[in-house]
């Protein structure tokens, strides 16, 4: 019995495996190119959370549709219906092993680093999209900085409020991204004394929770300057309570997104500024650059991979759109 | 009479069927028993869902790989469910199950980043905190009669607020050996998965050897016979929520060991996740069944279907509307097999 005992503990003690030390850089090539030869079932899968966010929906997911028409290529979009990181990172360990041609991926959290890296050395072809994720091995990414999203509101707030004023902003708190872009609107007002921050909180992108707060924060400062939002939900939660308080242009508001209630809102002057992503270009050329690299599209030596580099771009920063009332006619005339 | 003359009725429908094999005595027998257990009734499901999708996906489905991450994805949520189950059994639940992962883990990964706290001490902190909030929990449940329902969604907020309060937008670099506790593999298989089977395995035992934990049986049954027989019920159900709140530290721990990071988005929606799995696994909001084995059937089962949903690519959009008709429809097929089979 004892015998059995030690046999048992001696296996089951070496045959334990303690994670690498530090995240393996020299697999960032590894096999991609090796499936350009057997492309069979060619399919891009696209994994984000909260997947059904009318945003991604309508710019990311219908930009990522359209060029799987337009290529005539099989795509996926997977993911949690809740922001859940976790969860997106259990889909992403579940699609690898099911080994699609091509892996689009919303960088949600740096958390997501580690199963990025695994699917690089699984040997497919990855890119990261909206938020780059720090210490991983993509092959490349496409989307915002954060931080200049936050530092234009805060310096379209300070022209509007002239440099005086009490500011509350809101957004998902917790988010990587979006406390960033906190980071650069804070950094813009820390130059101006005359700029008092009444308040920093979370609306849980609900629209109904932006105007609950607004509507509380307007009564317990009724001299509120000014409002910034981060999330989607944010700027007509807060133009909502506002107008209610019969305070519509006076409480100036800059926010993020574009959707046509945002653009309405700008239209009749409840909102200022909005603060637009291309998110089209995000999963447009996102999927462009995987199909690329798999097809060898420009391909820069003999073998890219034993060169130790790729065919496509490692970073790709695709810009803001400033929307005031002096453009907002062409956007609302292009939806 | 009215019974003989439906078993009459039923025998003549089966003949018609040419299925009248199902009202041999014997069989009907074994039916009923594997009918009257969840856990029987449950595994089979999920053997016939294996087999299924094994031929159906036959390259991408029936793999180690593939079957190992379905166990990993589990683990957390089958940790927790363990804990929730043990409250159901004795007719309560606690919504604040999935802020404290997310608090357990942000606190413990606060206290090595910030403060270079030694990796047990941390862990030792965060399950500790982890303890109290169950603690406070029960008290004012148990002795203070507050609802468990009221009581347990006020505390899910407070909670996440802390979580948000100690990681703001998360905490990334944990030390290498705490994310070995979560990232290391035994054969081959991650450790939270060993984990979890270790938690099965212990509370299986306790709730079917120990008298102590055999009385949320009686507790769930019938709480004011329990009480007159001189179990302690405010003392036991307190013990519960204590119990059911350091399983959920345990499982945020291990999340963050295994992320390599702290998000205080953990464990968002994972309270009612667990409930169902729970549910599914034979246990019932009334209280009083409900078996260990049963959590980590229910969770299998759910997970079984998200990982199918995924190889098979279904969108977000369907994903939850499927599991929760699938649900629906498994626990009404067994209900209306029950009331057919097991009365009889």
């Amino acid at each position: 019995m004892r015998s059995v005992l030690f046999i048992t503990a001696f296996i089951v003690v070496f045959s334990c495996e303690l994670p690498p030390k530090h995240a393996t850089q020299q697999n960032t090539y590894s096999r991609a190119t090796d499936t350009i030869t057997q492309i069979i079932n060619e399919e891009y899968v696209m994994i984000t959370t909260a997947v059904t966010m009318p945003m991604y929906v309508n710019h990311d997911q219908a930009a990522f549709k359209k060029w799987g028409e337009k290529m005539g290529v099989k795509v996926s979009i997977l993911g949690p219906a809740e922001w859940d990181v976790p969860a997106q990172i259990n889909t992403i360990e579940e699609v690898i092993g099911t080994k699609p041609t091509g892996l689009l991926i919303n960088g949600t959290d740096p958390a997501i680093a580690q199963v990025i890296n695994k699917a690089v050395a699984a040997g497919i072809p990855t890119v990261v999209y909206d938020s780059d994720v720090p210490n991983c091995n993509r092959h490349a990414f496409l989307g915002t900085d954060w931080y200049q999203i936050g530092k234009m509101q805060g310096e379209e707030m300070v022209k509007l409020i002239n440099g005086n004023g009490k500011i509350a902003y809101m957004g998902i708190l917790g988010l990587t991204n979006m406390e960033a872009g906190f980071q650069g609107m804070l950094d813009v007002f820390k130059k101006y004394p005359n700029i008092e921050i009444v308040g920093k909180y979370d609306d849980k992108a609900n629209v109904e929770e932006a105007a609950k707060i607004t509507a509380d924060v307007l009564s317990a400062h009724p001299d509120l300057a000014g409002l910034c939002g981060f999330d989607s939900n944010s700027g007509p939660g807060m133009a909502l309570a506002v107008k209610e308080a019969g305070k519509a242009g006076r409480v100036k508001i800059t926010t993020v997104d574009w959707e046509p209630e945002h653009l309405a809102l700008v239209k009749e002057g409840t909102i200022q500024l909005l603060v637009g992503q291309k998110r089209e270009l995000f999963t447009w050329y996102g999927a462009q650059f995987l199909y690329d690299m798999v097809h060898k599209t420009n391909a820069l030596s003999n073998n890219d991979r034993q060169a130790g580099i790729t065919n496509i771009p490692q970073t790709i920063n695709t810009g803001l759109l400033r929307i005031t009332k002096e453009n907002i006619e062409q956007f609302i005339k292009h939806q | 009479m009215n019974c003989r003359w439906q078993m009459q009725r039923r025998k003549i429908f089966y003949r018609w069927l040419r299925i009248d094999f199902i009202y041999d005595p014997k069989k009907v027998s074994m039916l009923s028993k594997v009918l009257e257990e969840r856990i029987y009734s449950l595994s089979i499901l999920l053997v016939v869902v294996v087999v299924t999708a094994s031929f159906i996906f036959p390259a991408t489905f029936p793999t180690f790989e593939n079957f190992s991450q379905i166990l990993l994805n589990l683990s957390i949520d089958t940790i927790v469910a363990v804990g929730m189950m043990m409250l159901l059994i004795s007719g309560v639940f606690d919504l604040s199950v999935g802020s404290i992962v997310a608090f357990a883990g942000c606190l413990t990964a606060y206290l090595m980043h910030f403060y270079q706290l030694p990796v047990p001490i941390a862990v030792s902190i965060g399950l500790l905190a982890s303890l109290i909030i169950g603690w406070i929990n029960g008290y004012l449940i148990a002795y203070q009669g507050i609802n468990p329902m009221i009581q347990t969604l006020a505390m899910m907020g407070i909670v996440r607020g802390c979580a948000l309060l100690v990681s703001g937008s998360g905490i990334q670099n944990l030390p290498y050996w705490f994310n070995a506790i979560g990232q290391s593999k035994l054969l081959n298989i991650q450790m939270p998965v060993w984990y979890m089977l270790i938690t099965i395995a212990v509370f299986t035992f306790l709730c079917t050897k120990t008298i102590f934990f055999r009385r949320y049986y009686y507790i769930g049954g019938n709480e004011k016979a329990a009480d007159l027989s001189g179990i302690r019920v405010k003392r036991m159900k307190m013990i519960a929520f204590i119990f059911s709140a350091g399983l959920a530290g345990v499982a945020g721990i291990l999340l963050s060991s295994r992320l390599g990071a702290a998000l205080p988005t953990m464990g968002r929606g994972l309270e009612l996740r667990v409930i169902t799995a729970v549910i599914l696994g034979g246990a019932s909001l009334s209280g009083g069944i409900g078996k260990i084995p049963g959590a980590l059937l229910g969770a299998v089962f759910m997970g079984l279907i998200a990982n199918i949903m995924v190889i098979s690519r279904i969108s977000g959009y369907w994903q939850e509307i499927i599991l929760g008709l699938i649900l629906i429809i498994t626990l009404w097929a067994d209900k209306a097999l029950q009331k057919r089979y097991v009365s009889t």
